[in-house]
């Protein structure tokens, strides 16, 4: 049938032509994949079925001749010198469809009658076969492939953008928060400021009973202010503005400040602070003002969940590398359900005791950020109805 | 140890660096910008000592293209990144690129590409030293630490492999990467003699 049969071997070719009915070119006429192969002078030898659908170039008019007489449109690109590899130094290549758009003019069959260019990615591969070189080109459709990966590509863009708009609508908030606590401040200060004078008598004396709203007006502008300050801090450290100035510090000369500070308030819970143990002479790495700010949310803490008349222990402790401060107090304890979230922002146990005990539910969250800037931690232990012991670890400082 | 005196390691550097040159001429043109290859350093080493170059710096994974080569010297060519910078050239050489954390499928087999380009032409060098054939075969991606890779405790980890260092030039980056050739002794000393042949006829 072809008179370029004596190019091979003719049991080769019987083989490889699936027009003579040999079994091997009716298996490859079944491949998925494009197939052709090249001999040593450049021509064309075998042809399978999905290259004629695809080229549509019936085999008879391929096979004996060159591969640059069939695609005279490929001379001196990358796949013409791939094959020269292949056939000369006996190396095997791969063109990606990435790297190569549009390898060879192939078109699909779509129903229909639009033929699209197939999206290809090539693989050639010297073989040697009784004696002689061939060069086996086999095209792959990656169609899908590419169509799937656009599709991954636009959905990881929307993504990209997804998460840019959710960084700004955050920012925005953060900032939103903060300027509008600052500007809430001022006025706050002021009127704080205005009140305390005028509870205080100096505007001259009031009646008893104006005197009682004016204070409850006080104690209330107060606690504004104490939420206001405990939200820029939070503010300050979620966006990592809080500066620590962390350096050796006297922990017993802190403390019993801080416990000095507490005094009038624990007066007004009617509760007792009582030093248990000390470390004596313990130097502690922290910044002061913020380990006061932890010691004072503690103090303050114990002191508003204890019974009347209770004591409020504090010991300083030991614990391999860290010093402890541990504040017990003898409150109700924390619900089981609740010392998961004890630590987030705005969270106590029961809403309903807000007001009473008077916090703004920051304190905890705020004391736990501070700890873990300063390399400590924070925890407690707790056993509901007999009390809680809140702990803080703060790394001890190399003696010097 | 197995050494090489430094005139023969200046006569393999100069003519892997000459098939370097069309590699990246190659790449280039594909890619339609200046990329540079370029082959700083080439030595002999047992194969563990190659695993643990990479895996001392840090146990990050590697990744890169594989070929495995049989003829006058038997084994494998590996080309080797440190993942994120396979992530980068890739990225790099097509330009338009997905926004994941690793390569898609299309972006390894561009990868296999760029590796076939490379390990094709340092291949062929050797195979050009020992005039000799060198068959290999088609390129695949793959990924792991060193030993891994190195196919170390398979018993083989006192092997000697040729190890080279590959410069990769993109845009304003430079990228380190390693090649490396598992050659067996008897090739090896074959491909020392023809070295020694070649350097005393120049």
């Amino acid at each position: 049938m072809h008179s370029d049969s004596n190019e091979l071997g003719a049991v080769t070719a019987e083989c490889l032509s699936s027009d003579t009915g040999g079994l091997f070119g009716k298996v490859l006429d079944l491949s998925e994949h494009g197939l052709f192969l090249v001999d040593s002078a450049r021509k064309i030898v075998l042809w399978n079925e999905w290259m004629v659908q695809a080229s549509s170039m019936a085999r008879r008019n391929v096979i004996g001749r060159t591969f640059n007489e069939v695609f005279p449109e490929l001379a001196g690109t990358r796949v013409a010198s791939v094959i020269e590899t292949a056939l000369d130094k006996r190396a095997a290549s791969l063109l990606s469809r990435s790297l190569n758009k549009s390898l060879f003019p192939l078109f699909s069959a779509n129903g229909g009658g639009a033929r699209k260019r197939i999206e290809q990615s090539v693989i050639v591969k010297p073989i040697e076969c009784d004696g002689r070189d061939y060069c086996l080109v086999q095209i792959t459709d990656v169609t899908p492939m590419v169509q799937r990966e656009e599709v991954l590509r636009v959905l990881a863009r929307e993504a990209e953008a997804a998460q840019k708009a959710a960084e700004e609508i955050s920012r925005f908030k953060s900032e939103f928060t903060s300027t509008v606590s600052h500007e809430l401040r001022t006025p706050l200060t002021s009127i704080r400021g205005s009140l305390g004078l005028v509870s205080s008598g100096v505007m001259g004396e009031l009646p008893l009973e104006v005197n009682k709203l004016v204070s409850i007006a006080c104690n209330n502008t107060e606690r504004l202010l104490f939420l206001i300050n405990d939200i820029l801090d939070i503010d300050k450290i979620e966006s990592g503005k809080m500066d620590f100035v962390i350096g050796p510090v006297d922990l017993m000369a802190v403390l019993r400040q801080a416990l000095e500070a507490n005094q009038p308030y624990g007066e007004q819970y009617k509760i007792r602070y009582v030093l248990k143990q000390v470390v004596a002479g313990v130097v502690v790495k922290a910044d002061t003002d913020r380990l006061m700010q932890v010691l004072n949310n503690l103090l303050s803490n114990a002191a508003k969940f204890s019974p009347e008349g209770a004591e409020v222990e504090i010991s300083v402790l030991q614990n391999g590398a860290m010093v402890r401060v541990e504040v017990k107090d003898s409150g109700a304890g924390i619900p089981l359900q609740f010392q998961s979230r004890i630590f987030e922002k705005f969270s106590q146990a029961d809403g309903s005791d807000t007001r009473k005990t008077g916090g703004t539910g920051l304190g905890l969250s705020i004391s736990k950020a501070i700890m873990e800037k300063m390399g400590g931690g924070i925890g407690f232990e707790t056993e509901e109805g007999k009390g809680t012991t809140f702990y803080i670890d703060i790394c001890e400082a190399a003696p010097a | 140890m197995f050494e090489i005196t430094d005139i023969q390691r200046d006569y393999i550097t100069e003519i892997l660096n000459i098939s370097m040159g069309s590699a990246a001429a190659v790449l280039s043109e594909m890619v339609g910008e200046e990329v540079g290859l370029s082959v700083p350093e080439v030595v002999f080493l047992p194969r563990r000592v190659a695993a643990d170059k990479f895996d001392l710096n840090n146990s990050a994974k590697m990744s890169g293209v594989t070929q495995s080569v049989s003829g006058a010297i038997n084994g494998d060519a590996l080309l080797m990144f440190p993942e994120e910078k396979t992530l980068t050239i890739v990225r790099i050489l097509l330009g338009d690129t997905v926004p994941v954390e690793s390569l898609t499928e299309m972006e390894q087999e561009a990868m296999c590409e760029i590796g076939n380009i490379i390990l094709n032409a340092i291949v062929s060098s050797v195979a050009n030293l020992l005039q000799k054939e060198i068959v290999s075969s088609l390129p695949h991606f793959i990924s792991g630490t060193g030993r891994e890779i190195y196919a170390i405790n398979a018993g083989c980890e006192d092997d000697l492999v040729m190890f080279l260092k590959v410069g990769f030039g993109l845009e304003s980056q430079s990228i380190n990467g390693h090649v490396t050739l598992m050659l067996n002794v008897p090739s090896l000393r074959e491909f020392i003699a023809h070295l020694d042949e070649q350097i005393n006829a120049l």
